[in-house]
């Protein structure tokens, strides 16, 4: 049933010219329509994918691109619309049914079986058979076939446990290829991924066009696309907005799409401005095996990158700082005094805060309510002293915080899974704040965040730097570092390589030092 | 705090002008861009608040169901008499349904409670034995059951044991050491005061009538169904009304999360053990005081009624959901079908396949309310 054109707010074809890519046609959608009780997560969207192009889904939060992506790998069914696949009208009943017709998904929460060794994870309930038994000698052999096609290097018996995340995914990606799949959707590759894991993915996803599959996309790091996206789609709000060439357009036009509107600037100018005042002072801290001698001052009202690479040990500082983990050797003085952290309660009771990278593992009750989540570090505040709950000014406190960082919930009694990243990130924010933190952590505040979201968290930065507070962001976006920070702490490997005042500072530099040098780099000789 | 400034103004960030003047209000652009997420959650919680009164609802009505159904299948059902006696067959379960719903808040399970009861039984009754006061020897009893909570509660806390296996061998040792000290022999003659606390009743108003026969005008209410009421309520206060039940919940939803707030984990997760072995040995005490013997085999499967009462209730075995009220409804659907069952004639054996049936049909329910 072919649906009037759903188009769009440019206005110009859904259906870009052949020139655009040079494949054939592998994959075709037309007017999807999902509505779930109350929503409507899908209105008329279009979508088409050729072979051997890579094919980004771009959207914020909510704008349906996961929703698309369960109809296309026949999670979900479409309640309107058509899909062709390789020039046939299909349904898929199940993601099975998907599976078998060639259209397999890697998830962003990768879907690996820890206990069991590679080759039977790709080989999960289609283990080769002799017999009733299964053919150990194929399965690995096999398995050895699908991770050389790759080309990396992973041995079939390892098991799933040991692997690290990028590994975990060139697996999945080993599995997609031996179910000779020609679709391949990724959700967000690369968020938990290192630099140069990132660089041997996308020599993968180079390699996988080349043999004619077709790559569906989505990822929050616009600019890493510019490397391997040939075409890119703009869903909003549920609709889809256009359809374009990458190299015809920029990262900011696509932004300017994703959100309705152009953004200026990527970051809020910074309004606050740091003291001389020693907030903190860390010295020679050292966990062994982990991060050795790392001294830093924080002052007020300022904001201290951390910047470093994936495991350098930058998390681990600021979770030993916490008390979180133990330290080995180190003193932590604040105000002047040497304090003894042993858990984050002594941490928290000195007002030290520190925001997880992981929201959902650490830093949220999922199951419990906005209002619960906020009070839950500072109960005292909102009962009496024996313990006794006053929900009058605990709802009060719930409202302000809610009003004051706008966070979107139907209710303060509202579950907090279900909502979004950067309304769940507002809410651990909320909860230091009404905990009268001194010192914040941030690490990576803004993984997973749609964009119009991150900038309301960058300015919330700022604010609180303003009104004295101490942060630290820890992040592994370079332009989030030289965008608010006043100073730059860069780690390696363990130890801290360079504490460096941003304004005199460059991507390049903080990357020289990132890379294990403790010298700057030669005048003229830039560091890649 | 040393500096009150700052924390003022982060405390009341609320108030007029937060902050320098120059500062940009916290967030003017994060409300521009519609976010259809929003909307979503705005249909789930519709949704959900739905779910959840059908869940209530279901429970409750099930319970209407069966007493519809035994009342009419039976006509000595519907009277004050058997109304005490079931809210009497059901206090044993609720108390350990009430510390069971605690432990498993948190994302614990405690299976050590039916022997644990015994234990404390037979100590109370070994102790009056002896010669102690009837009240001291129960209290003894009781902290016996409490002590037997704190080494659960260490072992799941300090040596990291998994609560399954830490209560499990806590369920046998508490057996052994029961049988041990009794010679595996029940402990009787322990005088008509031992037996006040299971048989007593509040309000009991009896007529003497003019043949000299006492004539009951109301049979009043047992201490045992006392207790229940004000341990129901007292603990249902703690779990929604206090610091502590928040901190229950908050382990049992997210533990890691639990502990970056600040939360001591390990001190509320002993809590709940301690609470659930105080309850076993309440149970044990009130028990043997009934029978006015003291049985080293009382309570054998106690915990498996426990935990059913609390599931059925709508305790979530994941940890972090889960209310008494909910327990105290699974509690009495569980002595209901009990008592309405045996009126008819129905054997112990059918029973059993009915109670598991239930049990299997509540979870069954509250797994399609989960899904989504």
């Amino acid at each position: 049933m072919q649906q009037a054109s759903p188009d769009t707010a440019a206005g110009r074809s859904r259906h870009p010219p052949d020139q655009l890519s040079a494949g054939a046609e592998l994959l075709r959608l037309e007017g999807i329509t999902k509505r779930f009780p109350g929503v409507l997560a899908l209105d008329g969207v279009g979508f088409d994918l050729r072979r051997g192009e890579v094919h980004a889904v771009c959207g914020e939060n909510g704008a349906g691109k996961s929703t698309l992506m369960k109809i296309i790998s026949g999670q979900y069914q479409p309640d309107e619309g058509t899909i062709h696949y390789k020039g046939e009208a299909r349904r898929f009943a199940s993601s099975l049914d998907a599976e078998r017709a060639g259209i397999a998904i890697i998830h962003q929460e990768l879907n690996l079986v820890p206990h069991l060794s590679v080759a039977e994870n790709i080989f999960l309930a289609r283990e080769p058979k002799r017999g009733w038994f299964v053919d150990r000698a194929a399965l690995r052999r096999q398995a050895q076939a699908c991770l050389d096609r790759l080309g990396v290097d992973i041995r079939p018996d390892a098991p799933v446990k040991a692997l690290s995340v990028a590994q975990c995914q060139m697996v999945e990606i080993a599995k997609a290829l031996s179910l000779n799949a020609e679709v391949v959707i990724m959700d967000e590759p690369t968020s938990s991924l290192t630099e140069s894991e990132t660089a041997l993915l996308f020599q993968v996803i180079g390699d996988l066009k080349a043999q004619g599959v077709g790559i569906v996309y989505i990822s929050h790091r616009l600019d890493e696309m510019a490397l391997i996206v040939d075409r890119v789609t703009v869903l909003r709000d549920g609709r889809f907005v256009d359809t374009r060439r990458f190299a015809d357009t920029s990262v900011d036009a696509i932004v300017a799409l994703m959100v309705g509107r152009s953004l200026d600037d990527k970051f809020p100018e910074r309004t606050s401005v740091p003291t001389a005042d020693v907030l903190l002072e860390a010295r020679g801290l050292t966990r062994k095996g982990v991060f050795h001698d790392i001294g830093f001052e924080l002052r007020r009202g300022e904001i201290l990158g951390f910047a470093g690479l994936m495991g350098a040990g930058r998390t681990e500082v600021a979770r030993a700082i916490f008390g979180a983990d133990p330290l080995d050797a180190g003193q932590i003085r604040l105000g002047g005094r040497d304090i003894a952290v042993k858990s984050p309660r002594d941490a928290i009771g000195h007002g030290i805060a520190y925001l997880s990278e992981d929201r959902k593992g650490q830093g949220l009750a999922v199951k419990m309510s906005v209002m619960q989540n906020l009070t839950l570090a500072n109960m005292a505040a909102v009962s009496n002293r024996f313990g006794f709950i006053d929900r009058a000014a605990e709802a009060q406190v719930a409202w302000r915080y809610i009003n004051l960082l706008s966070i979107r919930t139907p209710s303060q009694h509202q579950v907090a899974r279900l909502l979004s990243g950067g309304n769940q990130q507002k809410i651990v924010i909320a909860k230091w704040l009404f905990r009268q933190s001194r010192i914040l952590f941030f690490d990576e505040p803004t993984r997973g965040i749609d964009v119009g979201a991150k900038f309301a968290i960058y300015q919330l930065l700022d604010r609180l730097a303003a009104d004295g507070i101490g942060v630290v962001l820890i992040s592994s976006e370079l332009p989030e570092i030289l965008g608010l920070t006043d100073r730059v702490a860069v780690f390696h490997e363990g130890r801290l390589t360079a504490v460096l005042n941003t304004r005199d500072t460059s991507q390049e530099e903080i990357m020289h030092f990132a890379s294990g040098h403790d010298r700057p780099p030669a005048p003229g000789a830039a560091t890649p | 705090m040393s500096n009150p400034t700052t924390s003022k103004a982060i405390a009341a960030p609320g108030d007029s002008a937060p902050g320098p003047a120059t500062g940009p209000s916290i967030a003017p652009r994060s409300a521009a861009p519609r976010l259809p997420s929003g909307d979503a959650s705005v249909g789930r919680v519709m949704n959900d608040r739905r779910k959840d009164l059908i869940q209530k609802f279901a429970a409750l009505a099930g319970l209407v169901v069966l007493i519809t159904v035994f009342a009419s299948t039976s006509d000595a059902f519907l009277s004050v008499g058997n109304g005490m006696t079931i809210a009497l067959q059901v206090t044993s379960i609720a108390y350990l349904g009430i510390a069971a719903t605690c432990v498993i808040i948190t994302g614990g399970i405690d299976l050590s409670v039916g022997s644990v009861l015994a234990l404390s039984g037979v100590v109370a009754a070994l102790a009056v034995k002896a010669g102690v006061p009837v009240p001291l020897g129960m209290g003894l009893g009781i902290l016996v059951g409490a002590f037997c909570g704190v080494l659960n509660g260490l072992c799941v806390t300090r040596l990291k044991l998994p609560p399954f296996i830490a209560t499990l061998g806590m369920m046998m040792v508490a057996r052994g050491v029961a049988l041990q000290i009794t010679g595996a022999r029940a402990v009787s003659g322990l005088g008509e005061s031992f037996g006040e606390l299971g048989n007593g009743a509040l309000f009991r108003i009896v007529n003497i009538g003019e043949d000299g026969f006492p004539d009951v005008v109301f049979p009043g209410i047992p201490y045992p169904v006392v207790l229940m009421v004000v341990i129901a309520i007292a603990v249902a206060i703690m779990l929604s009304r206090t610091t502590l039940g928040r901190h229950i919940y908050a382990v049992g939803s997210n533990a890691e999360a639990a502990r970056l707030s600040g939360v001591n984990v390990a001190r509320v997760t002993l809590f709940t053990y301690v609470l659930s072995g105080t309850l076993a040995g309440l149970t044990g005490c009130v028990l043997m005081s009934r029978l006015v013997t003291a049985q080293p085999n009382e309570g054998v499967m106690y915990e498996l009624d426990a935990i059913a009462s609390a599931v059925i209730g709508g305790t979530s075995l994941i940890g972090g959901v889960g209310t008494i009220s909910g327990t105290a409804i699974g509690a009495f659907v569980i002595g209901i079908l009990r008592n309405g069952l045996n009126m008819n004639g129905v054997s112990s054996f059918t029973q059993q396949i009915i109670i598991g049936l239930v049990i299997l049909l509540t979870v069954w329910i509250d797994q399609i309310r989960n899904r989504r």
